[in-house]
């Protein structure tokens, strides 16, 4: 086995060209056959439902189960009544498992509306539904605060509560004094969420003991922290739980750590010994899960006439809950996406009655954006400069928050191009000057995203098999963003031979140990680890180190050579990390901790770079936006996939198109929790709400960074998507949003 | 307590007779019963389009559907619209061609759509196809290689 630190030798390995290799697990999803985790169902399944808190805050003061458990069929309720044995997990931005710290069903304290308080387990679905809608709780209420701006709230300041060295604020220069100096001067607020992630997959799965082994099959970004987690919980050996998880239904972000729903999961599958299976209704996964929180950002840039930056100050309040921080890292981009000498940032929490909120989908760089980018093309108003033109003269050379270089940097050309593509030269400068005949009213925006590259530790198995095929077993997830597709071409492509011919196993903690798959590192990450192990299975095959190998006659050759070996197959492993990271980042890996390196590394800094281009038409009557057309041009480095990197830039400006213009979870004040708790009412675009998306790469590689010369990609393509939107609706209609979704209210 | 009322049907051309309580969802008798997993809960409320069957002929969300009420009919699930040969049908291998999907758990759901948007005559511009796709919601944001895909497999161009 090799342990291959950083970037290694980056010329011996050329990768080959990009082919358009169809995604892998297609004719799977397409049939039906592919699994997920709520398809398992073992002989003898009982069926869970959860019974949730119906107030905002306070204590249970009385649980009635009686007529619940009268119920023909139940065979189980757990409260916290009852002694779990169950142990917090921890929060998983700080040494734990779990997406909160709070483990409910351990007391009666109830931290906010949606709180689960008892698990009915039955022999069958309709047995556990009937049973749990009969469950009746009192409660001694509390008062409660789920805005921003309640009473009861709490305001802290990052850098005090979490006093770490990447969490504290991003001072360059004087951002203040030059920006009161500065003759052109943008101050404004702007606003997002809260919203949700709703992947189409709920959140889920079965949970079954085989002897004293716990194995549970549910879809997961994160099999290593469920594995992990519920050992800690149980208080057993993490080798007695295996997480088995092929394919994952969307994640997001939501399914990034252990769900508090796992472990009395768990423990009623061992007193039942039954497998019990768990889908939670699509309305509790609005709390049973983290969430986008609510941000509220001030942002104030100082400039010359030219529009040239002279100073940025970027401050942020965050929603949290009452228990947990989520490390905020907003003005990691703001800092970077352009040359500015002087930087202020300023990052709190506002403690609030949820949830704790977490990781979705760019989840600090999509706000960030949207704040910073919309606030640009107010500058480019005020200077009367083009908004691609204002961009462009404010690029970056070196980091202006560290002075390191970049590992490498290609905004310029993702503007340049994508203004080609997308005839950017016709647009007339002033706002509502494109009407059509019928009065719709049309707009250009613009806006540019960031994104960093983390890389994380990987353990990656490679089989070559006497009939010729690879089984690659790899540490990371399948979301549908590609990954298997990517390591599948990897393979196929370093040893000639066709992608048919070799298989992959993501998701299964049974064969390597796996890291959270999230931040968009996975792709990264585990190519990484799968092009050392190509090494080491070159040099086990007597291969030389590059160029097509006949796979069966190398097995069979190395079988004779090396007689203590069966012959069937001849096995390599490499284990990466990132550049830098200390050896305990891989024992951190393999107990099913977090522990990502970048995007400071010891020789430059790494992010990836993106440019969206909108086209927006504005309906007179009654102002609806319709997103008609948008190009994204990004630099992710070398494109690991290319058919599976498009659909993720098209995916996420999908989901830019539903974080301007339509998502958003409501709150109520009176009740907590969140009001539009269904997918009827928590509108995510549909087909009919898509227009046209082109999507294009810079395409180079990035061998400064590692070997394989790839960034990221599948979270960087959604940041600047809502601002390029935004700024177009400004175009269109000579209104300015600074708070999302945009509302009709905010165009009359 | 229910009764359970015998109910008889096929599904993918099968016959099949369940003993069945009549607040079961058509879905969960071909997920829970059948093996028949398919066909995705992604709402159980009709929001969302991912358990789409058809039931004679026509596309229902199956988890509105109470299973007793197929009594006599006939259910089409995803895991009948391939040949018995394993050879995929015009519309799924558009679906691959087009990388219609990502997660794919909206995918069965969105095939058994295609097929009635198909069917039903609404494939006919663009916008029809955008319109009449629109109950089965993609969280990946597939959108615009399921609008080709269903596009190509109704044989039209762009447009
Ligand atoms: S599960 Fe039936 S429509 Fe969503
Ligand atoms: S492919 Fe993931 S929800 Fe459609």
């Amino acid at each position: 086995m090799t342990d291959t630190e950083e970037s290694g030798d980056r010329t011996a390995h050329p990768w080959p060209p990009v082919e358009r290799t169809p995604r892998v697990g297609a004719r799977e999803k397409v049939t039906g056959a592919a699994r997920y985790g709520a398809d398992h169902a073992p002989p003898g399944l009982a069926y869970a439902i959860p019974v949730v808190a119906t107030a905002g805050k306070g204590r249970i003061t009385g649980l009635d189960t009686a007529e619940a458990a009268a119920v023909p069929g139940v065979l189980l309720i757990l409260s916290h009544l009852d002694d779990l044995g169950i142990a917090p997990a921890g929060y998983v931005m700080a040494d734990g498992y779990a997406f909160q710290s709070l483990q409910p069903l351990l007391d009666d304290r109830i931290a906010y509306r949606g709180q689960p308080i008892a698990l009915v387990v039955a022999d069958t679905l309709v047995a556990a539904v009937h049973a749990a809608g009969l469950v009746r709780a009192a409660y001694d209420e509390e008062p409660f605060a789920v805005e921003l701006d309640a009473a009861g709230t709490e305001t802290v300041l990052q850098e005090e509560a979490l006093p770490l060295p990447f969490l504290a604020d991003v001072v360059v220069g004087d951002a203040d004094g030059a920006y009161e100096r500065s003759p052109l001067r943008v101050d404004a607020v702007y606003e997002t969420g809260p919203q949700h992630q709703v992947p189409m997959e709920l959140i889920g799965g079965v949970a079954e003991w085989h002897g004293d082994t716990l194995v549970v099959h549910e879809g997961t970004q994160s099999a290593g922290a469920l594995r992990g987690g519920l050992a800690r919980q149980l208080g057993i050996d993490p080798d007695r739980v295996q997480v088995i998880t092929p394919y994952v239904g969307g994640g997001f972000g939501q399914k990034n750590s252990l769900q508090p729903h796992l472990a009395p999961l768990a423990v009623a599958a061992r007193r039942l010994g039954r497998p019990v299976k768990l889908v939670l209704p699509r309305a509790h996964t609005f709390h049973a899960a983290s969430f986008r929180p609510v941000s509220r950002h001030r942002v104030r840039l100082g400039a010359d006439r030219s529009g040239r930056l002279l100073a940025a100050i970027h401050e942020v309040d965050q929603q949290a809950s009452r228990r947990d921080l989520l490390p905020a890292t907003y003005t990691e981009i703001t800092s970077r996406l352009y040359g500015i000498s002087s930087f202020r940032g300023r990052q709190r929490h506002v403690r609030t009655d949820v949830q704790t909120p977490g990781y979705m989908r760019a989840p600090f760089e999509h706000p960030a954006a949207f704040a910073l980018e919309s606030a640009l093309d107010e500058l480019a108003c005020a200077a009367g400069r083009d908004p691609v033109e204002l961009r462009l003269s404010n690029d970056a050379g070196a980091d202006p928050v560290t002075g390191k270089p970049f590992s490498s940097r290609h905004l310029a050309a993702c503007l340049r191009r994508g203004a080609e593509l997308f005839g950017w030269a016709e647009r007339p400068p002033d706002p509502g000057s494109m009407r059509e005949t019928d009065g719709t009213l049309v707009g250009w925006g613009v806006a540019a995203g960031a994104y960093p590259v983390m890389t994380v530790p990987v353990l990656a198995r490679l089989r070559a098999r006497a009939d010729g095929r690879v089984l690659a077993e790899v540490g990371g997830h399948e979301m549908g963003q590609g990954i298997t597709t990517a390591l599948a071409r990897a393979v196929a492509g370093d040893l000639g031979i066709g992608v048919d011919r070799v298989d992959v196993v993501v998701g299964d903690t049974r064969v390597v140990p796996h890291h959270l798959t999230a931040g968009a590192w996975g792709t990264n990450s585990t190519l990484l680890a799968v092009h050392a192990a190509l090494l080491e299975l070159r040099a086990r095959l007597g291969v030389p180190r590059e160029g097509p190998v006949d796979v069966a006659a190398a097995v069979a050759a190395a079988g004779r050579s090396a007689p203590e070996q069966d012959g069937a197959e001849v096995v390599a492993e490499a284990l990466t990390k990132g550049p830098g990271q200390p050896p305990e980042a891989v024992d951190r890996m393999r107990a099913g901790l977090v522990a990502p390196a970048g995007p400071e590394y010891p020789g430059h800094v790494a992010f990836s770079f993106i440019a969206h281009f909108a086209e927006v038409r504005v309906a007179p009557a009654a102002p609806r936006v319709r997103v008609s057309r948008v190009v994204s041009v990004a630099d992710c480095g070398r494109v690991a996939s290319p058919v599976t990197a498009e659909a993720q830039v098209r995916g996420a400006v999908v989901w830019g198109i539903g974080a301007a213009l339509s998502e958003h979870s409501e709150v109520d004040p009176r009740f907590g929790g969140f009001v539009n708790a269904d997918l009827a009412d928590y509108v995510i675009p549909v087909n009919a709400d898509v227009g046209r998306i082109e999507v294009a790469f810079v395409g180079e590689p990035d061998f400064t960074l590692n070997p394989t010369g790839v960034k990221t990609l599948g979270e960087v393509a959604l940041v600047g998507v809502a601002p390029a939107i935004a700024n177009a609706v400004f175009h269109a209609t000579g209104r300015r949003p600074r708070s999302l979704p945009i509302r009709v209210e905010d165009l009359l | 307590m229910t009764s359970e009322v015998v109910t008889e049907f096929t599904v993918n051309g099968q016959a099949v007779r369940l003993d069945l309580d009549p607040r079961e969802s058509l879905l969960d008798v071909l997920r829970e019963r059948l093996g028949l997993t398919g066909s995705k809960k992604g709402c159980d409320h009709g929001q969302c389009g991912a358990c789409t069957v058809h039931v004679d002929g026509r596309r229902v969300v199956s988890c509105l559907l109470p299973a007793v009420q197929v009594n006599g009919r006939s259910v089409r699930t995803i895991e009948g619209v391939a040949g018995p040969d394993g050879a995929l049908h015009p519309l799924q291998q558009a679906f691959v061609d087009h990388d219609a999907l990502q997660c794919g758990y909206c995918t069965p759901g969105q095939v058994m759509s295609g097929l009635a948007c198909i069917a039903e005559g609404n494939a006919g511009a663009d916008d029809d196809i955008r319109e009449h796709m629109s109950g089965n919601l993609c969280r990946c944001g597939a959108y615009p290689g399921i609008l080709a895909a269903v596009r190509a497999a109704a044989g039209r161009r762009e447009g």
